[in-house]
């Protein structure tokens, strides 16, 4: 049974089972998105560029724009890969390790944004660029989790066990995504508690928090449209290697029919 | 650039735009990059006669 007949499957899943349709679907969708992602990053720095000092912080509030978009994106990019892996593990959908694979160097990408502006946005504010409480440690152990899945998948040549091996690690380390969340509620840290994704709402003033939202949302279209284009290179991957394949076959059975 | 950035903290802000921008471009460019290469080889491949059997 193919994936396209299977029951089990949703049916929207199913059309772009085919990477021939997934290709094309992308070809038309690309040129949209990196349209609205230039135009949201144009907006969102312009607009962050545009706020007040804080009373507290000064203008350094404005790292927070490239800060906090960059967190939630490494966050993001995990919960896709563990969509794509229940991809893999329960619909076995073709194209679910594909976007797993794709969305890992994207999440690492800015997770070690979210390290490197908060160290900087740390040393004048906390007066240091490190200190190993929860929610820096949690988020570095996000930034190991993000290599070693990108190892797991290089070392293993078979692509249906890779895939399998790779799925279930994703889901086991996506137990470190709630803990990065809660870690500033559930420990005592230097990192400040939850500003905007609160259940009681944002505490942040709306000049920050609007420029922050719409810099969100960028990096959100930034990351569909790279993750878009990076799952259309694995799947070019995936049609070289075939061919590199059926190219061996081909000599080692001309070989077989001269000798 | 003092407008944006400050005087007081601005090494602090200029280069956490700055880290953002360069990892940003690099993956991008490093996406078109490999995007082009694999096409490239795809192509190769074709030409020397073997295709998918989707192509034929």
């Amino acid at each position: 049974m193919t994936i396209v007949d299977s029951p089990n499957i949703p049916r929207g899943l199913t059309a772009l089972a085919n990477p021939t349709r997934f290709l094309a679907l992308v070809r038309i969708v690309l040129p949209f998105l990196t349209l609205i992602t230039v135009i949201l990053l144009a907006i969102g720095l312009w607009m962050g560029f545009s706020v007040p000092d804080d009373y507290q912080q000064g203008r350094t509030v404005r790292i927070m724009f490239v800060h906090v978009p960059s967190v939630w994106m490494a966050m993001g990019a995990y919960m896709v890969m563990v969509s794509s892996a229940l991809g893999v593990l329960v619909w076995r959908h073709p194209l679910a390790d594909v976007a797993a694979r794709a969305a890992a160097p994207l999440g690492a990408c800015f997770t070690f944004l979210g390290l490197a502006t908060g160290s900087i946005w740390g040393r004048p504010m906390w007066g240091t660029w490190w200190v190993w409480d929860a929610r820096l440690t949690s988020f570095l152990i996000l930034f190991i989790i993000y290599l070693g899945l990108m190892a797991l998948w290089n070392s293993i040549e078979e692509p249906a066990r890779s895939a399998r091996m790779a799925a279930v690690a994703i889901l086991v380390g996506a137990i470190n995504i709630p803990i990065i969340k809660f870690s500033v509620d559930w420990f005592t840290t230097l990192h400040q508690p939850a500003s905007v994704l609160r259940s009681d709402g944002p505490t942040l003033a709306p000049e920050f928090l609007y420029p922050l939202f719409t810099m969100g949302l960028a990096f959100l279209f930034l990351f569909l449209t790279l993750h878009l284009m990076a799952m259309r290179n694995e799947i070019l991957r995936r049609q070289i290697r075939t061919l590199q394949r059926k190219a061996t076959r081909d000599i080692r059975a001309k070989k077989q029919a001269t000798t | 650039m003092n407008e944006i950035f400050g005087t007081q903290y601005f090494g602090f802000i200029a280069s956490s735009f700055g880290i953002t921008l360069f990892v940003l471009l690099a993956i991008t460019f490093w996406i078109l990059w490999t995007h082009r290469a694999r096409r490239k080889a795809l192509a190769k491949l074709e030409a020397a006669g073997i295709k998918r059997a989707s192509s034929k």
